[in-house]
């Protein structure tokens, strides 16, 4: 339960909404499925005085556009996307890095835009702060990090733990954005800070309206994983998602995109493994290397109590499998 | 002149930014066909709705996080959790619970196959099981294994070891699994 009162508005339209969220000054948060925001809000890691609840907007169906990219309504749930025909024809990437998350009760309510929007995730901050770690760290305005406590002053290592973001990152996604001055479009990729304590380049007063994958390359392949311990109802310790795309011999790899997620204040891409790919004639001992040198590449924050060496393993080892399915499936060998 | 007359439109509003009323909505809920005129302020769940305000205790809260499952409800036919649901948001909607499942004192054939199976032992879970269970039918009359893993995956349970469950939701499908407690 939430101990204390907020108010609470269900206007019609996102537009209605955006006027909400400037006459409360941002004080106020939008409601989607409300699965991260209400038991952050329990434990106080947030306490907005109103919510703005979008569940009288209903989402458009997943469609193409003329250019051929494909438009996702923000407010999609998770459960419909994954279950889409639609979706798991055209970008299996999103429906799967959607199938993972949570549990199918979390999906059945949580939605994309809130899926891109959640909070950052930490051992210490995601707790009720009642009878232990009573102290404040920085996420909650305190003046240290208490698991990191040789952080410098401001630093807070928690941890955006979004599954679908690194799909979308390694599709090229866009976002449209609606704000005061009208609708913004810009790439996933540039929406995080690299800080934990803002993780999103986001006012308080915008919203994420749609989310556009633009159209798959010919001779794409790609590949998803999500880490975890038991498979199921849980964060990501790391989620990888690969996108490679051939020449027409098939074998030349034209572009990668390797995003890796869960690991840092924002999903984090091996740009010079990806750059080092291009060009070359794929094949298993190449993409070996090219999982080796992305693993180290990418600086993963500990986290729930996962090491940065054992993070760093396990990125390299999931990388491995992982680029292997991307190449096959771009080959056509699971066809 | 009373003290409200004094109280111009502008400092009503000033106040009303400073300190949220929290001010209660009148929703309307369907809970197992039966309809449910309810006050409510913003921030009760649904779970604390349905429990405290109806009345109907065989939905468990464990977790208020999300992340057991014990207090799965039927939204407008979809499992939800109703510990991180707002009541006012289900305002108009459609709830069912685990009382609805049995008819006039008759356990469901979904009841039944859990006893027949032994996949109640403490029973906490059982309801949210259950209703998970019964959206899960509601899709898929013959759900494979993994997609029973996958439609129970947010049920969590620390007596049973999950088996004997799975093989209830597989015996009232009618797939070849006989009952072991009869």
């Amino acid at each position: 339960m939430i101990l204390y009162d907020f108010d609470y508005e269900r206007p019609n339209t996102l537009q209605e909404a955006t006027a909400l969220l400037r006459q409360t000054e941002g004080k106020a948060r939008l409601l989607a499925g409300g699965t991260d925001l209400l038991p952050n809000m329990r434990v106080q890691v947030l306490k907005p005085t109103m919510l703005i609840s979008l569940g009288a907007i209903t989402p458009r169906p997943p469609q193409a556009e003329l250019d051929g990219s494909i438009r996702i309504d923000a407010l999609t749930r998770l459960a419909d996307l994954e279950n889409s025909e639609f979706v798991r024809r055209e970008i299996p990437m999103l429906a799967e890095s959607a199938h993972v998350v949570g549990g199918n009760q979390i999906r059945q309510v949580a939605t994309l835009g809130g899926n891109l929007c959640q909070e950052t995730r930490c051992l210490y901050l995601n707790q009720e702060h009642d009878y232990q770690f009573t102290a404040p760290c920085y996420k909650r305005n305190g003046d240290c990090c208490y698991p990191f406590p040789g952080n410098k002053p401001g630093t807070c290592w928690s941890v955006y733990m979004s599954d679908t973001a690194p799909a979308l990152i390694a599709l090229s996604a866009n976002v449209d954005i609606i704000g005061e001055a009208g609708v913004r479009t810009v790439p996933a990729e540039t929406l995080f800070t690299g800080n934990s304590l803002e993780p999103l380049w986001l006012a308080r007063t915008e919203i994420i309206s749609s989310v556009v994958v633009p159209p798959i390359p010919t001779g794409f392949g790609w590949g998803y994983h999500k880490s975890t311990i038991r498979g199921g109802l849980e964060f990501a310790m790391a989620n990888i998602a690969v996108a490679l795309w051939l020449e027409n011999d098939r074998k030349t790899c034209a572009g990668a995109r390797i995003v890796v997620g869960a690991v840092s204040e924002g999903p984090l891409r091996a740009l010079a493994t990806e750059k080092s790919l291009v060009g070359q004639v794929l094949n298993a001992d190449l993409l070996w290397k090219a999982a080796d040198d992305a693993s180290n590449e990418i600086n993963p924050l500990p986290h729930h109590g996962f090491t940065r060496n054992y993070l760093n393993e396990n990125i390299r080892v999931y990388l491995r499998r992982t680029l292997i399915t991307a190449f096959e499936r771009a080959y056509g060998m699971d066809a | 002149m009373s003290y409200l007359e004094t109280i111009s439109i502008e400092d009503t509003a000033n106040v009303a930014k400073i300190e949220p009323k929290g001010r209660s909505r009148f929703i309307t809920l369907s809970i197992n066909g039966e309809r449910h005129e309810i006050t409510v302020k913003p921030r009760k769940m649904l779970i604390e709705v349905i429990r405290d305000t109806v009345g109907l205790t065989g939905t468990k809260g464990s977790c208020s996080s999300g992340t057991c499952g014990a207090c799965t409800v039927l939204l407008s036919g979809r499992p939800v959790l109703s510990c991180i649901t707002l009541a006012v948001e289900c305002d108009g909607k459609e709830i069912r619970t685990v009382e609805d499942l049995a008819e006039n004192g008759k356990l469901s054939a979904l009841q039944e196959a859990f006893l027949d199976q032994g996949a109640v032992q403490c029973g906490f879970c059982t309801p949210g099981m259950l209703m998970s269970a019964t959206a899960l039918l509601e899709r898929h009359s013959k759900p494979s294994l993994a997609q029973i893993k996958k439609g129970l995956e947010g049920n969590l349970c620390r007596c049973t070891g999950y088996n004997a469950i799975v093989d209830a939701v597989l015996q009232v499908s009618g797939q070849g699994v006989t009952p072991v407690m009869k």
